[in-house]
């Protein structure tokens, strides 16, 4: 080609324009708070690859045409910039590296069809906008550089083509680096590849990769001047870095169970709003799926501007039931929860503006130690004649049973004794704290109290260190999160020696020690519905299963199960703050339960167990494991 | 926009009753009780058989946190136990018993205690060992019509020491505590009361001089349980005597022993009970407003510190809310609305209240009682035949689902459908009239006996909430049943008047009415009518009432021994209040011999069945009650083409086993649906007696 000085001046132009992006972004980011660990940079780099290749590649493997896609176009032009440097800008003579870049470029080339393909008809979840033209930017890319590499390659010889060719290949090339390399940093779809790779790096919870789990929220420094996050700045700055990474790929909105209901919660329009955030401007060139009941154009924010004033609308953040159902399917890992449960903070903490039960419930926590408001001394009250021991007397047990807030309801109730009498059965050595034990304060910190979290999770733990046990089972969900994942933070030594065991866990050793004897169950087809809190949460979705199969029960497994579990509705405080929508959270999971066909659902968690009743009759059975299980202990007659 | 709905339950009305409260040192879990009643259930000598222990069971099984068991446990052998089968503590062989009983209840978590007494002259010499009743002053008691002698110093110290020797067994057995009867006018109330103490030596006289009896069987019992073993005092409000004890008389008394700090928890019942007219008041059955002796006990909860529990007359759990609310009493005893559905308390912790059998206080349990027969519940066939396996709670069938077609809308009709449908089976129920009860709906007419209509109405709502198919003013006859094409079909017909019985009684020629049709309203009452009842129950009854009540002049008779000679000593009672002060005439021993017509009037003809001497009555209206014919055209038009020919297995039917025909395949027996019959369109029997049947044909369908 002719011009053969002009093709490397614009590839250092687009790279060095590339760089000025980048360093402008990084600024961005900087804006916001020190993170809680800090990385050295090397060190951060070097773990990119195998992060890449393993935690997030494992999560866009679920879909696997763009995983597919993904090698291609990615891995396409990640060495093909490589080369495209190596051959054009550095001019390196090398037949080698030439038939390497065209591999490269026919790889990212067909990896563009593949996303060409896609959005012909693509799935309402992802964006379009900006998107639209990406299967043309890749293709551009690819192809230009193709033709542009031939010469190098020895296929076509040097100067073939005349202006025109020239003039085409330029204009794609342009177009092509605009998208690739500027784009990358100045926020065109290709942001998500440098943001991504640096998040990868600098993510907030270190602890996830490497098939680890980060999933308790980090408390909030009460010493601060503003407590909670008011501003895009006030939030870490890796948090802001994860933003940016978002690819606009809406797994997080299709998994969302407040979007499926209608209620105005989009977490990809949210993570999207946050970038317009930190970056400053409007909402007008979003171009996915708006928040339920909101139009899109809005919108608008800045660094330094109250993102409840004008950016989101304090709704969006409360119809979350915090079930991490987004976070889980996020091949960006970016860590939407922990956003919303920041923005929740300062509205809590700093302006008192829970909405519709939040403010009495969270006026009863702070009363009573419970969120109803029922009286501390009637917590007992249901074990009047279980005969319980209580630590205040018995000082040590095996097993101390955190009750949890179910001791007040007389539904959760019927679960409890129930765990009582299997406890008995396999003569476990356990006890309770009594009118001692205070609310775990699950419910306080998803609201964004995180001040009355604090205070209940110091002094239970502070009443908890004068006893001796060697493990805390519970059958609530929400206080396994708690005192496993949220406690450690305030508890010092308690739990260096302390196991938190989910009450699945704790009865399915129970059973492998052959310790309870169980009955065949003879009644119809059972699903199980995994709790948020234990399965995501905590990973625990064996436990109950196997309990199941040792009562001769195989469930009739629902699309949306395990890791993919859809939440009842009943977790962040979501029945309390009542955003309206268009139709029930729990109405729709039950209606994953009629589609398998059973009879009874089988559940773990006495939330779950409340929402899923609450859906009107007819409709399946709704059980507690601990109940299935006590109704098939064969009781020892002496 | 729909709007979420909140995920956590708000407060329940009925928690208040779940709070638990201590008696001595014993946590009782909630505030509904079970007081003491006399079952009728002990057997070998009055020993806590298998009935007996069973019946308490479900009652813990079904929540109950305390029942106390055993009304007038005897302590001695000279207070006889085999009249009404009490329980028996004055031997050491009852030990075994009760710990079968005890760890039958304690296994649900319930708290169980006895109520032991010395009946003193409460009771029959008649019998047993032939012993000389005693009371302080030998006075004879009117109920039982028992003459007594004056209890000598040794005998009373000699009580004393069994009433300690009975509560060291209780406690050797494993119950939670002992309650001391002071009330119905046993051994101990009969000391304090001056209507029958009228000694002049140290046990009577002056008030610490009555008291001292009861206060010397205190301290022996406590000297022989210690202070931990729970001792209650079931004492009276009030003896509603004009010589006896009155209110105040009784709240100085329970000051007094309060005092002493010995007891636990007083008990406390309105009204004593040693006349006719008094015995109906310390059971009130249907014909008494709700708790109506409540202020008699929160009277004595005044004066004293410990808990106080009170029964009488609370049928629903609104009722033992608002009591327990508004702090009347501590505890509420629920005792024949725990008969009726011994699962009361569960079903108010699962929000199933409306599923709760009610009570509706006709008694059929005491009156068995009072004729020394064992207690059963008119509309619950299960309770107290728990040893026999009839279940309360009704099973779904294992095998298939069978067609199930009921014929006849009454009680017996209608527990059929109800148990049928608990199977899971497909059930219609085909009623004549246009609404559902049969009988109970002519019963509920009579004044007062409105809440019978209580057991049709908790009927009716299950084959609501079970989704039965009722078909009402439809008549069954064959050709609809063959239409349906059942594979089970019961027949609970009923019957009819049998006023035909006596060609002379003119029922041919319309001169006289059946009963029924008054109760129902199809005939107007006459100004001036007779009844003549021969079966002298409730009907007759219930129509002179009826009448009376309407601004009839009423004449009674009866060729039996006195009208409504068949009803119960708690029922009776509440009737003749009625009858006497409506100035009904009551005449017994005459037969109605003839009826005729003169003039515009009635005459009926009445022979003294002793003399042979005659009456003539001229009257307006002749109301006959003379039982009823069964209703058995449709059972004998489809008894050849069922399978069974209408058979029922006594040899199943008695020992609760399924039918025969039920196990076997059609094959073996032949094509055609299954036919039984049950109540009155077999023979004229009771309200019991039919869902008797109906479950225990139907629990194995």
């Amino acid at each position: 080609m002719i011009f053969e000085w002009l093709h490397p001046l614009l590839i250092a132009a687009a790279l060095a324009l590339a760089v000025i992006g980048a360093v402008r972004r990084i600024s961005l980011w900087r804006a916001g708070q020190p993170a809680e660990q800090s990385i050295s940079l090397i060190a951060g780099l070097l773990t990119i690859p195998k992060r890449y290749f393993h935690d997030l590649h494992d999560i866009v493997e679920r879909d696997k045409y763009m995983a597919k896609t993904h090698v291609a176009a990615g891995g396409g032009f990640v060495l093909s910039a490589v080369l495209i440097i190596v051959v054009h800008l550095f001019g390196i003579e090398s037949k080698i590296l030439a038939w390497g870049l065209l591999a490269a470029l026919a790889l990212m080339f067909v990896g563009g069809l593949m996303v060409a393909k896609r959005r012909q008809n693509p799935p309402s979840r992802i964006s379009k906008g900006p998107w639209m033209r990406l299967p043309k930017s890749l293709l551009s890319f690819a192809g230009a550089f193709f033709v542009l590499t031939l010469p190098a390659a020895g296929v076509l010889p040097e100067g073939t083509g005349g202006w025109i060719l020239t003039i085409v290949l330029t204009a794609l090339i342009i177009w092509g680096m605009g998208e690739m390399f500027f784009g990358m940093t100045w926020g065109g779809p290709m942001k998500h590849a440098f943001a991504g790779a640096l998040h990868l790096a600098f993510h907030r919870r270190q602890e996830r990769f490497g098939g680890g789990r980060s999933t308790g929220l980090k408390p909030v420094d009460l010493g601060q001047d503003i407590l909670g996050v008011s501003k895009p700045t006030d939030f870490k700055w890796n948090q802001l870095l994860g933003f940016d990474a978002c690819v606009q790929c809406g797994r997080c909105e299709a998994m969302c169970p407040a979007f499926a209901a209608g209620q105005p919660l989009n977490p990809k329009k949210l993570i999207q709003d946050m970038v317009v955030g930190l970056a400053g401007g409007t909402d007008a060139n979003y171009a996915g799926s708006p928040y339920p009941g909101k139009d899109v154009g809005s919108a608008k924010g800045g660094p330094t501007q109250i993102i409840t004033e004008g950016l989101v609308d304090p709704e969006t953040l409360w119809s979350c039931t915090t079930c991490r159902a987004c976070v889980e399917e996020c091949p960006m890992m970016i860590e939407h929860v922990d956003a919303i449960v920041d923005m929740r903070r300062f509205l809590t903490m700093e302006k008192g503006n829970t909405p519709n039960k939040g403010a009495e419930v969270l006026d009863n926590i702070i009363a009573t130690d419970n969120p109803n408001g029922y009286a501390p001394a009637s917590r007992t009250n249901w074990a009047a004649d279980q005969n319980l021991a209580v630590m205040k007397d018995v000082k040590e047990a095996d097993v101390l049973f955190w009750v949890s807030d179910g001791a007040f309801d007389m539904r959760s109730q019927r679960i409890l004794r129930s765990f009582v009498k299997l406890l008995k059965a396999a003569n476990v050595d356990f006890a309770v704290l009594g009118d001692e034990e205070l609310d775990s304060g699950d419910v306080a910190r998803r609201l964004g109290d995180d001040a009355a979290f604090q205070s209940l999770a110091k002094r239970n733990i502070e009443i908890m260190s004068q006893y001796k046990f060697k493990r805390i089972v519970t059958t609530d969900p929400h206080a396994y999160h708690c005192l496993r994942n949220e406690y450690a933070d305030f508890g010092g030594d308690l739990f260096k020696n302390v196991e938190v065991l989910h009450h699945t866990t704790f009865l399915n050793e129970l059973v492998q020690q052959g310790k309870l004897k169980l009955d065949t169950f003879s009644g119809g087809t059972v699903t199980y519905h995994d709790p948020c809190y234990l399965g995501r949460y905590n990973g625990e979705y064996e436990a109950p299963r196997e309990l199941l199969r040792s009562l001769g029960i195989e469930v009739a497994e629902m699309e949306r199960s395990g890791f993919r579990s859809r939440c009842c509705g009943g977790g962040g405080g979501a029945p309390i703050t009542d955003i309206p929508g268009e139709r029930r959270i729990a109405d729709m999971r039950m209606e994953d339960v009629n589609t398998t066909g059973a009879e009874l659902v089988a559940v773990g968690c006495q939330q779950c167990t409340a929402m899923l009743e609450g859906v009107v009759e007819p409709r399946p059975e709704v059980k507690d494991i601990a109940e299935i299980l006590a109704d098939q202990l064969i009781e020892e007659v002496h | 926009m729909l709007v979420q709905k909140t995920g956590f339950k708000t407060m329940s009305q009925f928690d208040v009753l779940f709070e638990p409260l201590n008696i001595n040192k014993l946590t009782i879990r909630n505030r509904i009780v079970s007081t003491a009643h006399a079952e009728v259930y002990a057997t070998d000598g009055g020993m806590t058989t298998d009935r007996y222990v069973k019946y308490y069971e479900e009652k813990a099984k079904g929540g109950c946190g305390l029942c106390i068991c055993g009304g007038s446990s005897v302590v001695s052998i000279d207070s006889p136990q085999s009249w009404w089968s009490s329980v028996n503590l004055s031997t050491d062989r009852i030990i075994p018993h009760f710990q079968n009983l005890a760890d039958a209840v304690h296994k649900h978590g319930g708290k169980i205690m006895i109520q032991i007494t010395h009946m003193g002259r409460r009771s029959r010499w008649d019998g047993e060992n032939w012993p000389n009743l005693m009371s302080p002053s030998g006075i004879r008691e009117p109920v039982h019509r028992a003459t007594c002698k004056t209890i000598e110093e040794e005998e009373i110290w000699r009580v004393i020491g069994d009433f300690a020797q009975a509560a060291r067994r209780a406690k050797e057995g494993g119950l939670d505590g002992v309650e001391l009867s002071a009330v119905h006018q046993h051994m101990i109330d009969q000391f304090w009361s001056p209507r029958v103490n009228k000694r002049t030596d140290k046990w009577g006289g002056s008030f610490e001089n009555r008291m001292r009896f009861g206060m010397e069987v205190l301290k022996a019992v406590r000297e022989e349980v210690g202070p931990d073993f729970v001792v209650g005092l079931r004492i009276t409000g009030d003896e509603f005597h004009p010589d006896g004890l009155n209110h105040d008389d009784m709240k100085e008394i329970a000051a007094y022993y309060n005092a002493t700090g010995q007891i636990d928890y007083f008990g406390v019942v309105g009204s004593g009970c040693d006349t006719h007219n008094t015995l109906a008041n310390v059971i009130p059955n249907m014909s008494y407003p709700p708790e109506p002796f409540l202020h008699l006990a929160a009277g004595i909860k005044e004066v004293v510190d410990v808990p106080v529990i009170h029964a009488q007359n609370i049928k629903d759990p609104n009722q033992a809310k608002r009591i327990v609310e508004a702090g009347y009493v501590d505890f509420v005893g629920m005792t024949r609305a725990h008969i009726a559905d011994p699962h009361l308390i569960a079903k108010i912790k699962m929000d199933q209240v409306d599923q709760i059998r009610q009570c509706v206080g006709a008694n059929y349990c005491i009156d068995r009682q009072y004729m020394g027969l064992d207690v059963l519940c008119i509309q619950n066939a299960a309770t107290s035949r728990e040893y026999m396996g009839l279940p309360h709670i009704i099973e779904k069938t294992a095998g298939p689902v069978r067609k199930v077609v009921v014929v006849g809308g009454g009680p017996g009709g209608l527990e059929a459908a109800r148990v049928a449908a608990e199977r899971g089976h497909n059930v219609t129920l085909i009623e004549k009239g246009e609404e559902l009860g049969g009988q109970l709906t002519l019963a509920a007419k009579a004044p007062q006996r409105d809440q019978i209509a209580g057991i049709t109405r908790w009927l009716v709502m299950e084959l609501e909430r079970l989704g039965v198919d009722i078909r009402l003013g439809t008549a069954a006859d064959a050709g609809l049943v063959r239409e349906l094409n059942p594979d089970v079909c019961v027949l609970a017909t009923g019957g009819r008047p049998f006023i035909d019985q006596n060609p002379e009684w003119g029922a041919e020629e319309g001169l006289i009415t059946a009963s029924w049709d008054i109760l129902s309203g199809k005939v107007e009452p006459g100004k001036n009518i007779l009844i003549y009842d021969t079966i002298c129950e409730f009907s007759g009854m219930s129509t002179a009432d009826y009448a009376a009540a309407k601004g009839s002049l009423v004449e009674l008779v009866t060729d039996d021994i006195k009208p409504g000679v068949g009803i119960g000593g708690t029922t009776f009672p509440t009737y003749y209040r009625s009858l006497y002060e409506k100035e009904v005439i009551m005449t017994s021993d005459f037969m109605l011999e003839k009826v005729y017509r003169e003039g515009d009037s009635l005459v009926a003809v009445l022979e003294n069945e002793y003399t042979g001497q005659r009456e003539e009555r001229v009257v307006d209206q002749v109301v006959v009650e003379n039982g009823i014919r069964p209703n058995e055209e449709l059972y004998y038009e489809l008894k050849e083409e069922s399978r069974n020919k209408g058979q029922i297995d006594n040899d199943a039917l008695f020992d609760i086993k399924p039918q025969p025909v039920l196990l076997e395949s059609a094959s073996e027996s032949g094509d055609g649906m299954i036919l039984w019959r049950l109540g009155d369109c077999v023979s004229q029997r009771n309200v019991h007696a039919a869902m008797y049947d109906a479950l225990r044909l139907c629990k194995d369908l």
